[in-house]
């Protein structure tokens, strides 16, 4: 649990710039090399590579480097992070009540 | 958090339902009676030491869970509503005395709050008890942190899961 949140909020972090999230949602698209996905903003190629780290660093994207070409690519698992940490929620409570459930019955043998 | 002031999301929410054959005075105690709520709250070899509970909106509702390795967790929220045998909600988002809880209760390795309701209610001979957990959206979390968080950024994530959901 606890690693699983500071890995949602590296992913949410890193989401909270606008360069990113353009790279993001094109690489949304298909892959892309650097080049391509640098071309629309007007930032020097370190800096914007800079942030293709910082989005490569919290997994949001993987790269592969072919010659002199680096191509990104999105994975998807960060961002399923939230849904995992939510089936893992109501697996917590099904337990609890099945607990609960167990113990209710003895309540009432006691009672009895 | 009437039924009216509230809409299940099933996002972010818990909806657990049981049907139980014991009295519906019986799931009250287990839920209100410290003794009893030490027997079945926690997972073992988790175990629940401590329990504190000031049966009243505003109350103490507080559990100490002590790890397999003898740590132990302290949990503290309070009441919101408290409807002898029939409703009980409380928050982890609020201390005792409806002060919200800051630092350390939500740094970042801390769970997440939670406000959870049970409703009781008789079914035939035994019992009807529901409990719905409502959670904050990680995602909403972490944009009050970031001020630079910009609009519609929303919809953006929205479709970056649906995208990342095909992809399976």
């Amino acid at each position: 649990m606890p690693n699983q949140s500071a890995e949602l909020n590296r992913v949410f972090q890193a989401l909270t710039d606008p360069t990113r999230r353009a790279v993001i949602e094109r690489l949304g698209g298909g892959s892309a090399t650097t080049s391509e996905l640098a071309r629309p903003f007007d930032m020097a190629l370190p800096s914007f590579t800079q942030h293709l780290g910082v989005l490569e660093d919290c997994g949001l994207v993987a790269s592969r480097k072919e010659g002199r070409v680096r191509t990104y690519r999105l994975v998807p698992q960060p961002l399923e992070s939230a849904e995992h940490w939510m089936a893992e929620q109501l697996r917590i409570w099904e337990r609890r009540l099945d607990r609960l459930d167990e113990h209710l019955l003895k309540m009432k043998d006691k009672n009895r | 958090m009437t039924d009216s002031t509230h809409q299940f999301d099933p996002e972010r929410d818990l909806l657990l339902e049981r049907v139980v054959d014991v009295s519906p005075d019986l799931v009250w105690r287990a839920w209100t009676e410290p003794e009893q709520l030490k027997q079945w709250f926690t997972p073992r070899p988790w175990q629940t030491t401590g329990c504190e509970i000031d049966l009243r909106p505003g109350g103490r509702f507080v559990t100490v869970m002590r790890s397999p390795e003898g740590e132990d967790h302290r949990n503290e929220g309070c009441y919101l509503e408290v409807v002898p045998g029939q409703r009980l909600t409380w928050t982890s988002a609020l201390a005792p005395g409806y002060r919200p809880n800051s630092g350390s209760n939500i740094g970042d390795d801390a769970d997440l709050p939670l406000t959870a309701r049970i409703s009781i209610e008789p079914a035939g001979s035994g019992t009807k008890y529901t409990a719905l957990v409502l959670h904050a959206n990680p995602a909403d979390r972490q944009r009050h942190k970031e001020m630079g968080f910009h609009d519609g950024w929303g919809t953006a994530l929205d479709q970056l899961v649906e995208w990342a959901k095909q992809q399976g």
